[in-house]
């Protein structure tokens, strides 16, 4: 019995001592944001602050153009959802429900989207969306498309589980098409479409390859801002802490708040693809 | 119904847009993509273009002195290597111990969770800051001096600097990926397990892992398909003009020094050694789980 204690022991150590290591640097990234350079630099590197600084965060907001690229990558992301998401139900419905040639091939033309990354697609797209970097559309348009796959894939998962009386039922009593792929299915679909949304968001809030290629000033993301910050603010280093954590607290709160919602969707993208 | 089910416009409305909207966005430029490393030059920067088959994928290997694309690759793989052999089996020792029902478990599976969820660009900078200041000021205190030029320079520290921050961000992934299978286990195989002796590594060995074998066949693939496209990370703390990784050499082949027939093929490439190691690795647990029935038989004594 006490060598069952001893070996819980040695365990709970050891995920302690990871469970430090993987909340160390943000509480590094709090800690630092709210102090000035000679305390980050030199004089007390790891401890709390010793004035809390909130000044830092005032500075990284208005000269860092922070809340400029915040409220970028809020649209961005914010339209890509809603695109993803209606795009997503409507093809995964049309490929899936409806009765067609070729819809096998359809389908498995989309996923093969997934195998291929992002990379391949890079120069012919940077040069078809050239003329659009002045806008949010060079941004969504190829994130839409690229996060399309994934989210058919998630939401298909869950419209086979959905029984076909559902729709005789409402064609029975009259509903067209249209109607009921959106009244009646759409909405038992609900959990299914916020599973790939949160999916989507993550991998697009946290994108940083095509924004950095694809994006002039006015409309660059909160990735490429905060990776400029680092070479804008060479000796303050307060108020780069502060940008990176604005741009951290968006998704740290969304997790903070729905901890299993958001594994699950990661979990369920994964398996899927 | 039926007929509803099967109206032409409907179908059109509802199926076409994406159809042609990812065709146009996704499936075009992969095409050209492909079409433009088989070329000289793209013909929209130079006149003379024309086709030259293989000729850029064996540029890309030539060895050189200023070719940097094979040392990529190899930093590449070791990186995969890293990957499958040190970070996916502490996610796989850290997954059976939190679900083996010790105190907390829910507490540490959300904590481990938390770095995956951040911007990788954020994570990089982070560790930047942990490089340049921290680790040097901890050596200093006992009595070590950092490597010449910093971490980060460093020819001999840059590449496991660059690997480290990607490692651990994505260790609670591959936990809970490896967690949810555990979960998924029925509990009378592990009560049998118990009943007969099994307990602690050994239970783990001959009946855990082996039932978990589809979704350590998805970490594999993840972890080699993530080594092969690893960009931000390097690119934050690398800085711009590194070729060090083959994404990095794509991106600045293409940015930097504008050769974009040799980015193409190197991008081509990428995708290629994508598609092959997913192959393989499909290959591989085919034969397993072909095997085991032969296994069986041969143990019931057929």
């Amino acid at each position: 019995m006490k060598k069952m204690t001893f070996g819980k022991v040695v365990c709970q150590i050891f995920l302690i001592l990871w469970l430090i290591l993987c909340l160390f640097p943000l509480y590094y990234m709090f800690t630092f944001s709210l102090k000035d350079t000679n305390e980050i630099m030199k004089v007390n590197m790891l401890g709390l602050p010793r004035q809390w600084l909130f000044s830092n965060y005032a500075n990284a907001w208005n000269a860092g153009k922070t809340s400029l690229y915040l409220f970028n990558s809020v649209i961005d992301t914010f339209v890509t959802l809603i695109f993803t998401s209606l795009l997503g139900f409507m093809s995964s419905y049309g490929l899936l429900r409806m009765r067609w040639k070729g819809q096998k091939i359809a389908m498995t033309y989309i996923m093969m989207g997934m195998m291929i990354p992002m990379h391949a697609a890079l120069y012919p797209l940077t040069v078809t969306l050239l003329p659009l970097t002045k806008t949010h559309l060079s941004l969504i348009i190829p994130y839409v498309a690229f996060n399309l796959p994934i989210t058919i894939l998630i939401i298909s998962g869950f419209i086979s589980s959905i029984p076909y009386e559902m729709e005789e039922a409402a064609c029975i009593d009259g509903c067209g098409v249209f109607r009921t792929a959106f009244t009646i299915i759409l909405p038992m679909l609900v959990p299914a479409i916020a599973t790939a949304a949160i999916f989507v968001f993550l991998q697009v809030w946290n994108e940083l390859l095509l924004a950095s290629v694809l994006t002039t000033d006015k409309v660059r993301t909160l990735t490429v801002g905060i990776k400029q910050m680092s070479g804008q603010y060479q000796t303050e280093y307060g108020p780069m802490g502060a940008g990176l954590v604005i741009a951290t607290l968006p998704t740290l709160v969304l997790y903070c708040c729905m901890s299993g919602q958001v594994q699950k969707s990661l979990v369920t993208g994964a398996v899927k693809g | 119904m039926k007929r509803v089910l099967s109206n032409k416009w409907s179908i059109m409305v509802f199926v076409l847009p994406t159809l042609v909207f990812f065709t146009y966005i996704v499936t075009i430029p992969i095409v050209k993509t492909i079409w433009y490393s088989l070329l000289s030059e793209i013909p929209a920067i130079a006149k003379d273009s024309h086709f030259v088959g293989l000729d850029n994928f064996i540029k890309l290997f030539t060895p050189a002195r200023r070719n940097a694309f094979p040392g990529a690759v190899l930093n590449s793989l070791m990186y995969a290597g890293v990957s499958v052999f040190i970070q996916l089996p502490f996610s796989l020792i850290l997954a059976l111990l939190i679900s083996s029902g010790i105190k907390g478990e829910s507490f540490y599976r959300n904590a481990y969770f938390i770095p995956v969820v951040i911007s990788s660009v954020v994570v990089s900078m982070l560790w930047q800051r942990i490089y340049k200041d921290i680790l040097p000021a901890g050596l200093e205190l006992i009595g070590l001096s950092e490597p010449k030029n910093g971490f980060l320079a460093n020819s001999n520290t840059k590449m496991w600097a660059v690997f480290i921050p990607s490692l651990w961000q994505y260790v609670g992934y591959h936990m809970l990926l490896m967690y949810g299978a555990l979960r998924s286990i029925p509990s009378d195989i592990i009560e049998a397990a118990i009943v007969d002796g099994a307990s602690g590594p050994r239970l783990a060995w001959s009946i855990q892992i082996p039932m978990i074998k589809p979704m350590l066949k998805v970490c594999l693939s993840f972890s080699l398909i993530g080594s092969f496209k690893l960009f931000d990370t390097p690119w934050v703390l690398l800085g711009r003009d590194a070729k060090d990784l083959p994404a990095l050499y794509m991106y600045v082949t293409m940015f930097s020094s504008h050769k974009y027939s040799l980015a193409s093929s190197a991008a081509v490439f990428i995708v290629v050694e994508c598609l092959v190691f997913t192959v393989l690795l499909n290959y591989i647990f085919r034969e397993q789980n072909e095997r085991q029935p032969g296994r069986a038989r041969r143990l019931s004594g057929k």
